[in-house]
C-alpha cells in the first residue's frame, strides 16, 4: 500500500486532471466525488511502480476514464444532460466558454476523451491510443470527426 | 492556448474534494492496517480449521452406531454401539423400558458395563423373577465377538440369559411395529408354530411368556423340530446361541 506522503504528492499533481476527466464524463458533482475517491483508492492499492512521471500521469488518465465509463455503465439509466453539469459548475466557469463546453460535452463519449486528452492535456494521437487502448489511426479518425462536429456547432474560431 | 483548454482551465479539484478524499483514504488505510494487525496468522487459522475438522469428524465417527443390542425381559431396551464398543444411545420400546431409562444412564460406557448397570438397577431387578427370561439379541457385523463378551459376563450367566443374533432387515421391520428387534425375533420364531399369533399379541407378553409358548409349541410338535426353527439353528431372521444355560 502506498504511503500517505506519496498520496499527497499525486493529489497535488493529478487532482485537477482527474477532476476534469470526471467533468467531461459525469453528470454531477456527487458522482465526480465518488469517482475521484475511487481513482485515488486504486492508486493507494496499486503496488506496481511507474517508469516515470509521464507513465504515472497516463495511468491516472486511463484509470479515471475507465472509472467514469464503469460508473456510467452502472448508472446507465440516467440521461446525459451536458447543461446540467455546466449549470452546476457555473460559478467557476467563464460565461464566454459555456457554449464551447456544451459543444464538447455534447460529443459522443469516445470523441470527448480524445478531444480532452489532445486539447487539454496535450497528448499526441499515439499517446491517446496508448491510454485508451486504441490504434493511433483510430484516434486520428476520432479527432477528425470530433473537430468536424465542433466546427459545425461552433464555427471556425474555436480551434 | 486553445479554446477548449481555456474553457476548462477553471475546472479544478477543490481543496474540499482533495481533503475529503485524503481523509477517506486514511480511514481505509487504518481499517486495512487494523485488520492486518489483529488478524490471526494463516497457519493458526489452518491449524484451528484442521482441529475443528478432526474434532467434528471424530465426533461423528464416535456417534455413529455400528452394532445394536436388544435386551428384552419385559422391559425392551435397545443399545446402539459405536465402533469403540461404547453405547451412543439407548432406546426403550415399551413402558417398562421407558421407566428404567428415565433413571438409568447407559450412554458413553461400554455395552457390557451398560448391561451390568441395568441388571444392578433395583427397579430392573423386579423384572428378573424366577420365571422371567433375559434375552439378548445382537445385530452386528462383528456379532461373534460381542456374543462371546456377553456370554462371558458373570451377571448374565446368573440369569440364564439366551443370546441370539439377528440382522438389520429384522431390526427395521421390528421398528416399523414399534417393537425391539429382540422381541420381534422372538415373535417371528413363535409365529412359525402359531399362525394366529400377531405382533400386537407379543407387545403385551414378556419374553418369558413368548418363550414358554414357543417351548409349548415345540413340545406339542413332539420332536421340537417345528416348522423350520429349533434352538441353535438359524430361523428366518436369526440364530440362537444358548448362553449360560
Amino acid at each position: 500500500m502506498r504511503s500517505a506522503e506519496d498520496i499527497n504528492r499525486v493529489m497535488e499533481a493529478y487532482a485537477d486532471m482527474v477532476r476534469r476527466i470526471c467533468f467531461v464524463h459525469l453528470k454531477n458533482r456527487h458522482d465526480t466525488e465518488d469517482v475521484f475517491q475511487d481513482v485515488y483508492m486504486k492508486y493507494m492499492l496499486h503496488e506496481e511502480s511507474f517508469e516515470n512521471s509521464e507513465h504515472e500521469k497516463a495511468w491516472f488518465a486511463r484509470v479515471t476514464i475507465n472509472a467514469c465509463t464503469d460508473w456510467l455503465r452502472y448508472f446507465s439509466r440516467r440521461s446525459w444532460v451536458p447543461l446540467d453539469v455546466i449549470d452546476e459548475e457555473r460559478g467557476m466557469l467563464d460565461d464566454g466558454f459555456a457554449e464551447v463546453l456544451e459543444a464538447v460535452l455534447g460529443l459522443p463519449e469516445k470523441y470527448r476523451n480524445a478531444i480532452y486528452l489532445h486539447y487539454y492535456e496535450g497528448y499526441s494521437a499515439a499517446e491517446i491510443g496508448g491510454i485508451l487502448g486504441k490504434k493511433e489511426n483510430t484516434i486520428y479518425t476520432w479527432l477528425a470527426r470530433a473537430k468536424s462536429m465542433l466546427r459545425e456547432r461552433l464555427g471556425g474560431e474555436w480551434e | 492556448m486553445n479554446v477548449i483548454r481555456e474553457s476548462m482551465e477553471n475546472i479544478q479539484a477543490s481543496e474540499e474534494m482533495k481533503q475529503s478524499t485524503l481523509l477517506y483514504l486514511e480511514e481505509r488505510r487504518k481499517k486495512r492496517h487494523d485488520f492486518r494487525t489483529y488478524s490471526v496468522p494463516g497457519y493458526v487459522l489452518a491449524a484451528v480449521c484442521l482441529f475443528l475438522i478432526l474434532t467434528v469428524s471424530g465426533f461423528s465417527v464416535y456417534r455413529k452406531p455400528v452394532s445394536y443390542i436388544s435386551i428384552d425381559v419385559n422391559p425392551s431396551i435397545e443399545l446402539s454401539i459405536n465402533r469403540f464398543g461404547k453405547v451412543v444411545s439407548a432406546d426403550a420400546y415399551n413402558a417398562d423400558g421407558q421407566e428404567i431409562l428415565s433413571h438409568v444412564s447407559l450412554e458413553n460406557i461400554s455395552y457390557i458395563k451398560a448391561i451390568d448397570r441395568l441388571l444392578e438397577d433395583e427397579d430392573y431387578s423386579h423384572f428378573l423373577a424366577e420365571d422371567s427370561l433375559v434375552v439378548i439379541t445382537i445385530v452386528s457385523e462383528d456379532s461373534d465377538t460381542i456374543r462371546e463378551t456377553i456370554d462371558a459376563d458373570e451377571a448374565l450367566r446368573i440369569y440364564g440369559t439366551k443370546t441370539y443374533t439377528s440382522d438389520r432387515t429384522c431390526m427395521e421391520e421390528a421398528h416399523q411395529h414399534e417393537m425391539s428387534f429382540g422381541k420381534y425375533r422372538a415373535y417371528q420364531e413363535l409365529s412359525q408354530y402359531d399362525v394366529n399369533i400377531t405382533v400386537e399379541d407379543c407387545h403385551g407378553m414378556t419374553m418369558g411368556e413368548i418363550h414358554n409358548r414357543i417351548a409349548s409349541c415345540q413340545n406339542h410338535d413332539g420332536s421340537g423340530g417345528g416348522k423350520g426353527y429349533s434352538g441353535g439353528k438359524q430361523n428366518h431372521h436369526g440364530k440362537h446361541h444358548s448362553g449360560g444355560e
